[in-house]
């Protein structure tokens, strides 16, 4: 429905869009994410037709934008980020004169005038003037002067600014109907808004496209890593409770965050929640345990990472930490106690500091309300009997191998 | 040509939406009231010449061709620009020149309402029993219209041109007076009566081609198309800034 092609944009000598290609299918609902300045509402002009292009190609219905720009303005409803309307007219005039452009007959104005405000919610104001409308009903009323003539394309950038939550509600409500039938393609810095009704993601970063995808993918491919928070008393040797935390099975990296009063604070990145092995291995080493929480990323963390170009800063960190902090060497291996609580009983058993043993993955049952009624707690349970052979001498550097290519942050994959 | 149509409409109804049109009007129905009755007893009665007088006859109709278009047509782009109507107008499914000739047309009718009190002084007299000539009337009254549609174009371009409705009358209104005294600069360098700067700038002189033709009654198409192609240029031109807008 949307095709764009090495669409590139200058202002002068400035670059606001470079070199975009993406395509929307027919019924697709896209969301344009990015910081300020991103060329979000420029490439969006462009597909309106109000600004030409560069350079490249985009196409709407396969249409030229630029060539066939009226067929193309009659194929789209287009509600700028300003909502542009004539403040001295009333609702009812105001659409009236959208549908005389798009050369609707009177009878059918007549019909889908009320129809269209009645679906944005604002029925009631038909005959105020547009002037003395709240920002929010003028919002609303952009977006029934977008829907008017019934496009199979709507390009909205910003469509709920100026609403106030249970607008914004109703708005989310509407899109979601709306996309069933057209190709929507919004632009809107509330992250939870995209994230409700866009299943794909259209991230710009100065210009450039710098993720797009499904969300879920998108966050799971770029949003960085998971990673375990740890925070408890682990007395005074830090270098080996890291080497403790690294040596845990699917442990990709420790990082150190530092103390925070008398507790240490790590980020143990994995990609499973690792909270029941760290909370055996705290038990075991006796550290007093103040927080044990899981963090995945979200569409927000991918935003900022690309939006404040988190990647390159993070890989700047990686550089100076010391590798030993996040490759464990076999000898530090710290075995799960397999047969039960008992710390002192796997830790002191010699022939497994000698030989790396395939452990096995073990979950306690920690519901608080069960209290361990219905199930012997001295015993795991393993989910997983059987055993997963380890490499033999040294297991590979358990973090992943560095970065190739500067666009895709996958460092976090298991190599 | 729809679109020019709505385009007008809502133009016009924009103008009247608002205090400036009302005032213009007041006033110049007041002022060309004024000046006729003021004719007729300076010319002991002669009907003829006292309403030639409101059309373009004496410098009061040149005066408002130089001062009300460039108020009518200053808001036009410019504002639109501004509010951001604008990419609402140029998304819409009608043409560049659509728009401006809409604008245009709007602008120029206006004028035609406002010029519409000679007519009615006309109307007035021949009850009165004194009968006007009414084709020489309504050709001048339509030579009028058309004059007011040059300079109705001309401050398009000014809208089109610049940022603000200010700007935009104040430049339109220099340019409008440079306009009609541009005849002027052959007499400043007295060039004689047959030169070469005479008669090129003969080619630009609006008072010259309007008083030469349908003020006397005389329906000539050499004046008409002077006109139809001024106003053509300029409503070409305002197009072109309005394109531009795009561009930066």
């Amino acid at each position: 429905m949307i095709t764009v092609r090495n669409l590139t944009r200058k202002y002068g000598a400035k670059y606001a869009v470079e070199d975009l290609s993406f395509h929307l299918e027919r019924g697709e609902v896209v969301g344009f994410l990015g910081p300020n300045g991103a060329g979000k509402t420029t490439t969006m002009r462009i597909l309106a037709g109000y600004l030409p292009a560069t350079s490249g190609v985009a196409e709407v219905d396969g249409l030229d934008v630029l060539r066939e720009s009226l067929a193309v303005r009659r194929a789209i409803g287009y509600l700028p980020e300003a909502v542009p309307l004539y403040r001295e007219h009333r609702v009812r005039e105001m659409l009236d004169f959208q549908g005389r452009l798009h050369g609707l007959s009177r009878a059918d104005r007549r019909t889908r005038i009320p129809a269209v405000l009645e679906r944005v919610g604002i029925a009631e104001r038909i005959d105020s003037i547009v002037g003395t409308l709240s920002r929010g009903q003028r919002q609303r009323v952009g977006l029934a002067v977008a829907l008017l003539p019934d496009p199979k394309v709507l390009i909205l950038d910003e469509p709920t600014s100026g609403l106030d939550p249970l607008q914004r509600l109703e708005v989310r409500k509407l899109l979601a109907e709306l996309s069933s039938e057209r190709t929507v393609l919004l632009s809107s810095h509330i992250l939870s808004e995209v994230e409700a009704v866009c299943p794909r993601v259209i991230m710009l970063r100065r210009g450039r496209i710098a993720a797009d995808g499904r969300q879920e993918d998108l966050v799971r491919r770029l949003g960085g890593a998971a990673f375990v928070r740890f925070e408890a008393f682990i007395g005074q040797d830090v270098a080996a409770a890291t080497r403790s935390i690294a040596s845990l099975r699917g442990v990709r990296g420790v990082a150190d965050r530092g103390r925070l009063g008398i507790h240490h604070v790590f980020e143990v990145q994995a990609d499973e929640d690792l909270r029941e092995d760290l909370g055996a291995l705290a038990l075991q080493k006796g550290w007093a345990v103040r927080e044990l929480s899981w963090s995945r990323p979200t569409l927000e963390t991918l935003f900022a990472r690309i939006a404040l170009d988190l990647d390159e800063k993070e890989r700047a960190q990686r550089i100076e930490a010391p590798a030993a902090l996040v490759a464990p060497t076999p000898h530090t291996l710290i075995e799960l106690p397999l047969s039960g609580l008992s710390a002192t009983r796997a830790a002191s058993s010699p022939e497994k500091s000698a030989v790396p043993v395939a452990q096995k993955k073990v979950v306690y049952n920690l519901n608080p309300f069960d209290k361990g009624a219905s199930r012997d707690l001295s015993r795991p349970k393993a989910i997983d009997d059987a055993p997963v052979p380890l490499p033999p001498t040294a297991p590979a550097p358990q973090t992943a191998p560095p970065k190739s290519d500067g666009t895709d942050p996958s460092r976090c994959e298991r190599p | 040509m729809s679109g020019v149509w709505t385009i007008f409409r809502r133009e016009l109804a924009g103008l009247f939406l608002g205090p400036l049109a009302w005032v213009i009007l007041c006033i110049g129905f007041f002022s060309s009231g004024y000046f006729f009755v003021l004719g007729l007893a300076a010319t002991d009665g002669d009907v003829m010449q006292s309403l030639s007088l409101a059309l373009g006859g004496g410098w009061p109709f040149w005066a408002l061709l130089i001062v009300v278009p460039p108020l009518l047509t200053m808001r036009m782009v410019s504002e639109e620009a501004k509010s951001g109507v604008l990419e609402f107008l140029l998304t819409a499914p009608v043409g560049d020149l659509a728009v401006i000739v809409g604008k245009l047309l709007a602008a120029t009718f206006f004028m035609a309402l406002l010029l519409s009190g000679v007519l009615f002084h006309g109307a007035l007299l021949s009850l009165f029993g004194v009968s006007p000539d009414w084709g020489a009337l309504v050709l001048g009254f339509v030579g009028a219209v058309l004059a007011s549609g040059l300079f109705c174009a001309l401050g398009l371009v000014f809208s089109a041109a610049t940022q603000t409705p200010l700007l935009a009358a104040f430049l339109a209104f220099v340019a409008n007076l440079a306009l009609l005294t541009l005849p002027w600069v052959a007499d400043f360098r007295g060039s004689p009566p047959g030169g070469a700067l005479r008669v090129a700038l003969r080619q630009f002189d609006v008072v010259l081609h309007y008083q030469g033709s349908f003020l006397r009654g005389v329906l000539d198409t050499s004046h008409v198309v002077f006109f139809l192609a001024w106003t053509a240029f300029f409503a070409f031109l305002a197009t072109r800034f309005l394109e531009a807008r795009r561009w930066r």
